[in-house]
């Protein structure tokens, strides 16, 4: 991508700041304004302030799980141990605070060190061990979701059926300054993690590792270090998003996690982040997030079958794909 | 991998030399044996723990079960290896399974002809979504990954239109015939596959695909047909995912159009305990089946430990990770004796 910038003579200042990478993100969001109209006109009041703010509400769970994921898939790794992670800090959450608001912090806390913990061991089982980040996160989630399963049996433990403190189902289902809180809470996220990626040095060395690993490290980069501190990353924002969606739910179910795992990485890539690494940022995601769960909103208003709901799915994911996510030909 | 050695004839076999290919033959079947290695020992697990808790040694109907089960997941992993050989992955598996499980469930019935006519059908349509997978990777010049990841919600969306709710079946000369319930017979389709293998790695075909996954711009330097090579290894693999879901039904007796889902991750996992590397070029289809087969003997070892089934995902993670970080760190110290 770089190569068509730099081979042009002085590029002109709007090309600069609209280079090919941002421009994807705009795309991202020009995808979902067009969903909300479309949506609009299948079922009127479908784009109205509530509606729009409904559907963000919604998108912010994609989103903040994606903001993991966004980070680990910008070093060229990926996190598959995203749905069991979000799914074991809600069982944690609910079974420690039992549904009590005196002992919501320690839920809380509790659950953000789970998800923290899992993902410090995926990092350091990557970078010690050299095992792939697939085979890595993919046990991960086998290890939770077996001890979760187990350890509540089935989820029928005393604790594990209480519902969740009434003091995070109002901060999740209620309203700040007249907005959701749930969807201040993500704008709160989006900020902090752009200012991270653009930023910040640590930003910095994201991308330079995600563009080589080897050159970084020669440039002095802490690679291992790095990667380990983005996968317990992933693993913190997972488990933030089980606990936003126990509030939003009022409790924790058994699979409550497994959409999030597609859903995240299909956030990513519609976002026109790189695959392999070194290129993209959180704000595509955050239109990714957006338009995949607009879409599903459309399709509901459709009241189309679950069937065409995946179908549509997979074909708009290969057609953005196509439309921005080829590769130059080699030949 | 006799193939790749070939130019080095023209400097004459010195002691040297043949010394080198020895050390370069052990180092590439390492993973291999460090497979079969694994499947052993599981098998002496397993029947050590049969028969401490059974007091009877493991029989014929025991052998054909765990092979029957193995099945779907033995053709899951091949079609995933070949995939992965190339330096790609396919995610779509699960969902081709799902697909071809739920057309077996609703037509393999009602008599030979029908019968071996709708699994070619199911064969070939699985071949076609492999082709797609392909065509989109090789000629879209998208990341497999992604690809596949699209496909495979299309896929289930069509198996859920084609199979609602579960049910159906499959007839029961199909199940005698193909995964006898009562004899390991289907240990000859095991052996059949592995042949297969041998065969396909000797063949152009084969040669092109470990080519690309070393290095794709000095196989296609070196005129290996690198589109057609890759779409063929897709639609081989979408093939292959077809018959797993027909092994999965057969094995059910029925059809559920979710049932396959599991199978694109235990793919993987079972190609990597096999000893294939995810970063292509290197590995065996049979280590591919020597993964499936321990992944398979894990359920039943556990079972006889007397594990709560709760935790049985918690300790087929564990295995995962253990076995491959164990092997990588084994590979390491081989190379660095080297």
């Amino acid at each position: 991508m770089s190569a068509t910038t730099e081979s042009q003579p002085a590029p002109s200042g709007l090309r600069t700041i609209l280079n090919p990478d941002r421009r994807k993100i705009i795309y991202g969001f020009v995808a979902a304004i067009g969903l909300f109209i479309i949506g609009e006109i299948v079922k009127p009041g479908f784009a109205s302030a509530s509606g729009i703010q409904q559907i963000l509400e919604i998108s912010s769970f994609v989103g903040i799980v994606a903001a993991g994921q966004t980070f680990v898939i910008l070093v060229g790794g990926i996190d598959l141990s995203v749905p069991w992670v979000l799914n074991a800090a809600a069982i944690v959450l609910i079974s420690q605070s039992a549904g009590s608001n005196g002992k919501l912090a320690i839920g809380i806390v509790l659950a953000l060190v789970l998800g923290l913990a899992c993902g410090i061991v995926n990092g350091l089982g990557i970078v010690l061990l050299g095992i792939p980040a697939v085979v890595m996160t993919l046990g991960m989630n086998g290890i939770v979701e077996g001890l979760s399963l187990g350890v509540t049996h089935g989820l029928s433990c005393g604790g594990c059926l209480k519902p969740a403190p009434t003091a995070l189902v109002n901060a999740m289902t209620g309203k700040t300054l007249g907005i959701d809180t749930s969807l201040l809470i993500w704008i709160g996220i989006i900020i902090v993690v752009s200012f991270v990626l653009s930023f910040t040095t640590f930003g910095r060395r994201i991308y330079a590792v995600g563009n080589s690993e080897r050159v970084s490290f020669l440039a002095g980069v802490n690679v291992k270090l790095v990667t380990v501190t983005l996968y317990a990353l992933s693993g913190l924002f997972a488990a933030a998003a089980g606990i936003a969606l126990a509030g939003f739910g009022g409790s924790a179910t058994l699979g409550m996690g497994d959409p999030y795992l597609f859903q995240s990485i299909a956030a990513v890539v519609i976002g026109g982040t790189y695959i392999l690494g070194g290129r993209g940022h959180y704000l595509g995601t955050v239109a990714g997030a957006i338009v995949l769960t607009t879409l599903i909103s459309v399709l509901l208003a459709k009241s189309a079958p679950d069937y065409a709901r995946d179908i549509v799915y997979g074909v708009v994911i290969l057609a953005i794909l196509l439309l921005y996510g080829r590769q130059r030909s080699e030949a | 991998m006799l193939e790749r050695a070939e130019p080095l004839r023209g400097l004459g076999r010195s002691a040297g030399w043949v010394a080198a290919r020895r050390q370069q033959i052990a180092a590439q079947n390492a993973p291999l044996v460090v497979a079969g290695a694994l499947l052993v020992a599981m098998l002496v697990i397993y029947i050590v723990l049969y028969s401490v808790s059974l007091g009877s040694f493991p029989g014929a109907f025991e052998a054909a079960s765990i092979t029957n089960h193995a099945m779907p997941l033995c053709l899951a992993a091949l079609g995933q290896t070949l995939v992965i050989l190339t330096r790609g992955i396919d995610l779509s598996i699960g969902g081709m399974m799902d697909v071809s499980n739920s057309l077996a469930a609703l037509k393999l019935h009602g008599g030979f002809g029908v019968e071996a006519l709708w699994t070619v059908l199911i064969l070939l349509i699985g071949a076609g979504g492999g082709l797609l997978n392909g065509v989109l990777v090789a000629f879209g010049r998208l990341q497999p990954i992604l690809v596949t990841l699209g496909t495979f919600s299309i896929f289930q969306g069509v198996a859920l239109w084609i199979l609602p709710s579960p049910g159906g079946h499959v007839a029961g000369g199909y199940t005698n015939f193909f995964l006898d319930p009562k004899a390991p017979s289907a240990l000859v389709w095991v052996v059949i596959l592995g042949l297969a293998w041998a065969v396909l790695r000797r063949s152009r075909l084969g040669v092109n695909i470990y080519a690309i996954g070393n290095d794709e711009n000095a196989a296609r330097a070196n005129s290996v047909p690198v589109l057609r090579t890759k779409v063929l290894a897709y639609a081989l693999a979408g093939l292959l995912a077809a018959g797993a879901g027909i092994a999965l039904a057969t094995t059910t007796t029925g059809g559920d159009a979710t049932a396959g889902d599991v199978f694109t991750l235990s793919s993987i996992a079972a190609v990597v305990v096999g000893g294939v590397s995810l970063f292509g070029g290197r590995g065996s289809g049979v280590g591919a089946l020597c993964g499936a087969f321990v992944l398979t003997l894990l359920v039943d070892v556990l079972f006889f430990a007397n594990i709560d089934p709760l935790f049985q995902p918690f300790y087929q993670g564990l295995f995962l990770v253990v076995a491959v970080g164990a092997s990588t760190l084994l590979g390491r110290h081989l190379v660095r004796r080297r």
